[in-house]
């Protein structure tokens, strides 16, 4: 047989062969999958360096879907560790029947409404969740319609399944079943948000409030019923009088066990939870201070 | 009044180049400018640290090798096996056309759905996760269009002597095929593979379903749930998620030594492709 | 040496028929002027039937292989599509609304957008791109050709997703500026996505028009400009009804690549679902945010619906749509050129 023949033949005989056999070459080792909300990847992605130098250990994260890809791939199990920025719901727990959610909380983040700057210059510095259920449902369009300049409103919805938008519906409809249908021009990630409201007039979105620079984008404060303004500041979500907080979780398939006790061991551990604060976010020592 | 029209004829078609190629080198001028300043030995070097604000992205760049490599020679006996039989295998026109007509649709089909489809196919039915090997096979069939034509092309442009001489020496068709016609065509596949691989470089859609995370992976071990990072996947996340503003500098980095590598493997193959024109011109 | 001697006038004129002054490039989309070709050289090869060697039995089995991937891909779009097909029919596509959570899908408002998208990137890059290739083929010196033409296939290998970078972080606000007159409520707007698909596609238009500009025989041209035309002349006389075909074809490979592109569009678009215009003449939605095929399938909502067998029904529907566009588009281009020479004619 001529040789340049023998290679094709051979080649064909190793990549049949290497789709027979690749169900056998799993490698069951060390390795930890990681995946969900983009908001509680940045300090999980730091531990994983730290655990990834310190430790040798392999982890791998990523952000596909945000908070419901964390936990639509730890159902699927194609992950150990989801990360959710919002509660595993008894919606997930009935899709994924077998698997046994143990969420545990690593610390708290709050969702701020974030204006552009023409908007905080022009004089609106809170919203009622009335006003914000308003402009949700397309009854308020313009600025001046809450007391701002005579300017339409340029509102960017979060995209479904990342949990800064599941917070933003539960504040205002209770449940984020219940929210009405609408459409409006999406955004995913939180610098894409951040980028695209303070380079737009009359922007109004959702954003992490770690995220809000205070220079290019602004929090509004919530007004309450009794027309007290409530700021996301760390005493107002601590104390749990703003309204739109919430809990950071690392999802497991039952109590973690190996790489994935260890990961979230790290966490939870002061080097962890310091990680959790440097990215804006309260850390669990804070929240019970309170 | 035909020297004017001749004459607005010329300014508006100079007009029309001008400013195309203004616009393409001002993309240029912008990636180079915005990234130049993040490119150092370390950053080639060194593996993401801190969400992309420091550290390199050693492993960015190895992976999208890996699945360029992993392309690479699944397309190759793909190629052969098309190109001989579009070259020598079918004689009829007709149907000959119709297997152009073939690679002509593949070519045509938009690289997310080639995404969508592995994610069925590797990551659902057979199990893989994301796997390189899943994105390799993926980009393999992506660039099979346009490494099949390269070939397919340089054998119709062999001269029909060669192939006589050996069959006058009673060399059989495969004889002929492996000492003959595939030898003297290597520049066809080479040049169409190297195209090839420079798209394959750039594309996020097929292989972010199926291939490539954003962090934490290393070099493959095994199949199943084996994924590699990736420029193109790096760029587009961080496109959309770069808290720190040092990463967003360093995005423009990573865009940049995207660029440079597509641009390499293009004028890679430009010689081999310039002298294919030369001889089909002068003999 | 005397029996080369011998073949070469044969090869000669063989070669004459069959060549053209530029040869046709190896880029993706070459293969529309390859099977331009319409003499095929078959070489004399000792075959006998019957006779299956390894070599044509392996090669013939990776020709179906090839075939079978794009079959498959088909069917797995279908299969996996059927249960949405099953519950709307028709209404899937002519549907208006799209509420996940409602159960409701609908995908006319970004085929819509799919549609207008595509359009726009081709009504601004082919002038643009042919103008600019008619300047290449026929007026540069063919030293500054070269030179030209190896730039714009350089360029025509940026990456997409360098294309969205620059999308979201200039594109995006030059057109909010410019648009300020008319009030857009951002800069993501379905005339952002047009302007960037329309630079995407600007390299394959000029550089494969160019080719197909340059296969005109040269004496053809010295001919008319010996008979006193002018160039203007020349190029509308001579040159386009003889390379229409092949501007054509590259106008169709860019309608294909600006209809499946993703991560660029997906970028700058605004992902906003629902926008169809109150008048099928009304251009208003071009300066809103909206939805298209590709954003759809490569955002979020791939990743939710694994959870819901409609929802991702419908997800995967997008696909078996999209498909169904570009294959309508690579078909009826290779029966609308193919036509002109009788039914043999090859495909492109």
């Amino acid at each position: 047989m001529n040789p340049g023949r023998q290679a094709i033949v051979s080649l064909a005989a190793c990549l049949i062969g290497l789709a027979v056999l690749s169900p056998c070459a799993r490698l069951e080792g060390q390795v930890l999958k990681v995946n969900g909300s983009t908001t509680v990847n940045l300090p999980a992605a730091e531990a994983a360096e730290i655990l990834r130098s310190e430790k040798g250990m392999q982890i791998q994260i990523d952000t596909l879907g945000g908070s419901s890809g964390g936990i639509s791939m730890l159902g699927d199990g194609r992950v150990e560790v989801g990360m959710t920025s919002k509660p595993v719901s008894d919606g997930d727990r009935a899709h994924y029947p077998q698997v046994d959610f143990h969420p545990v909380s690593i610390g708290e983040d709050a969702v701020a409404l974030i204006v552009s700057r023409d908007v905080w210059d022009g004089g609106v510095h809170s919203l009622t969740a009335e006003q914000m259920r308003g402009i949700y449902e397309g009854r308020i369009t313009n600025w001046n319609e809450v007391g701002g300049p005579a300017l339409r409103i340029a509102f960017f919805n979060k995209e479904p399944g990342r949990g800064t938008w599941e917070v933003f519906a539960h504040w205002l409809y209770g449940n984020s079943k219940e929210a009405p249908q609408v459409s409006f021009a999406e955004v995913g990630g939180n610098e894409e948000t951040r980028n695209k409201v303070a380079s737009t007039r009359g922007a109004l979105s959702q954003l992490s409030s770690s995220w809000v620079d205070g220079n290019r984008v602004y929090a509004l404060a919530i007004q309450s019923f009794d027309g007290e303004l409530i700021e996301p500041l760390p005493e107002n979500i601590v104390s749990g009088k703003y309204p739109m907080s919430r809990p950071l979780f690392v999802v497991t398939n039952g109590p973690a066990r190996g790489p994935a006790a260890v990961f979230i061991e790290f966490l939870l551990s002061p080097r962890g939870q310091e990680l959790v604060r440097k990215h804006g976010y309260l850390s669990l020592a804070q929240l019970q201070s309170s | 009044m035909r020297r004017w029209l001749d004459r607005a004829f010329l300014v508006g078609t100079g007009g029309c180049a001008v400013l195309a190629l203004t616009v393409l080198l001002g993309i240029l001028a912008a990636v180079v400018w915005r990234g130049a300043g993040a490119v150092s030995w370390e950053f080639l070097t060194d593996g993401m640290r801190q969400v992309g604000a420091s550290g390199g992205i050693f492993y960015n760049v190895i992976g999208t090798g890996i699945l360029l490599a992993t392309a690479l020679l699944v397309s190759a006996p793909l190629a052969v096996g098309l190109a001989l039989t579009l070259g020598v295998y079918v004689r009829n026109s007709r149907r000959r056309n119709r297997l152009v007509m073939m690679l002509y649709l593949l070519n045509g089909v938009p690289s997310i759905l080639i995404g969508l489809f592995g994610f069925v196919i590797f990551g659902v039915l057979l199990g893989w996760g994301k796997s390189w090997l899943a994105g390799g096979i993926l980009l393999g069939f992506m660039i099979l269009p346009t490494v099949a034509v390269a070939l397919f092309e340089r054998i119709q442009a062999l001269p029909a002597n060669t192939t006589e001489a050996a069959a006058g020496l009673g060399l059989s068709e495969s004889q002929i095929i492996w000492s003959v016609i595939l030898p003297q065509s290597l520049s066809g596949w080479l040049s169409g593979s190297l195209l090839g691989l420079a798209r394959a470089a750039g594309e996020t859609a097929p292989i972010m379903f199926t291939a490539t995370i954003f962090a934490g992976a290393t070099w493959p071990q095994g199949i199943r749930e084996s994924p590699v990072l990736s420029l193109p996947y790096h760029i587009f996340v961080l496109a959309q998620d770069s808290f720190d503003p040092a990463a967003s500098v360093r995005v423009w980095g990573a865009a940049l030594i995207l660029l440079f590598l597509v641009f390499s493997l293009s004028l890679l193959a430009l010689p081999l492709r310039l002298r294919l024109h030369e001889e089909s011109r002068h003999d | 040496m005397l029996n080369c001697n011998l073949l070469e006038p044969d090869e000669k004129i063989v070669r004459k028929l069959r060549s053209v002054e530029y040869p046709p490039v190896a880029h993706p989309g070459a293969k529309v002027s390859v099977v331009d070709d319409p003499v095929s050289i078959n070489f004399p090869l000792p075959t006998r039937a019957g006779n299956w060697s390894w070599t044509r039995l392996v090669s013939l089995g990776f020709t179906a292989l090839a075939g079978l991937f794009l079959l498959a891909m088909i069917g797995v779009f279908l299969w996996e599509s059927l249960p949405v097909w099953r519950q709307f029919g028709f209404d899937y596509i002519l549907g208006t609304k799209w509420f996940f959570r409602q159960h409701e899908f609908g995908i006319l408002p970004m085929i819509y957008g799919t549609v207008m998208v595509s359009a726009l990137a081709i009504l601004l890059a082919v002038p643009l791109g042919v103008g600019a290739a008619v300047f290449t083929a026929e007026i540069l010196p063919s030293r500054w050709r070269g030179l030209v033409k190896v730039a714009v296939e350089l360029l025509a290998g940026v990456p997409s997703v360098v294309y969205g970078l620059l999308g979201i972080l200039f594109l995006r606000d030059w057109i909010y500026r410019l648009l300020t007159p008319f009030d857009p409520l951002s800069g993501d707007t379905l005339l952002t996505a047009g302007i960037l698909l329309a630079v995407m596609v600007l390299p394959t238009i000029i550089t494969l028009s160019d080719d197909a500009i340059r296969g005109v025989p040269v004496l053809q041209r010295h001919a008319a400009r010996g008979l006193g035309l002018t160039r203007f002349e020349t190029v509308t006389g001579l040159i386009f009804p003889q390379a229409w075909r092949g501007i054509f074809a590259s106008i169709l490979l860019a309608l294909g690549r600006a209809m499946g592109e993703t991560v660029a569009v997906f970028l700058v678009i605004g992902r906003r679902d629902n926008v169809l215009p109150e008048n099928w003449y009304s251009l208003r939605p071009l300066l809103e945010a909206g939805q298209t095929l590709t954003s759809k399938l490569g955002g979020s909502e791939t990743f939710i619906a694994r959870a819901d067998p409609l929802h991702w029904a419908a997800i995967v529907g997008l696909g078996l749509v999209l498909m169904g566009l570009v294959v309508g588009i690579t078909w009826g281009g290779a029966w609308l050129m193919g036509r002109e020479e009788g039914p043999d004619a090859p495909v492109a």
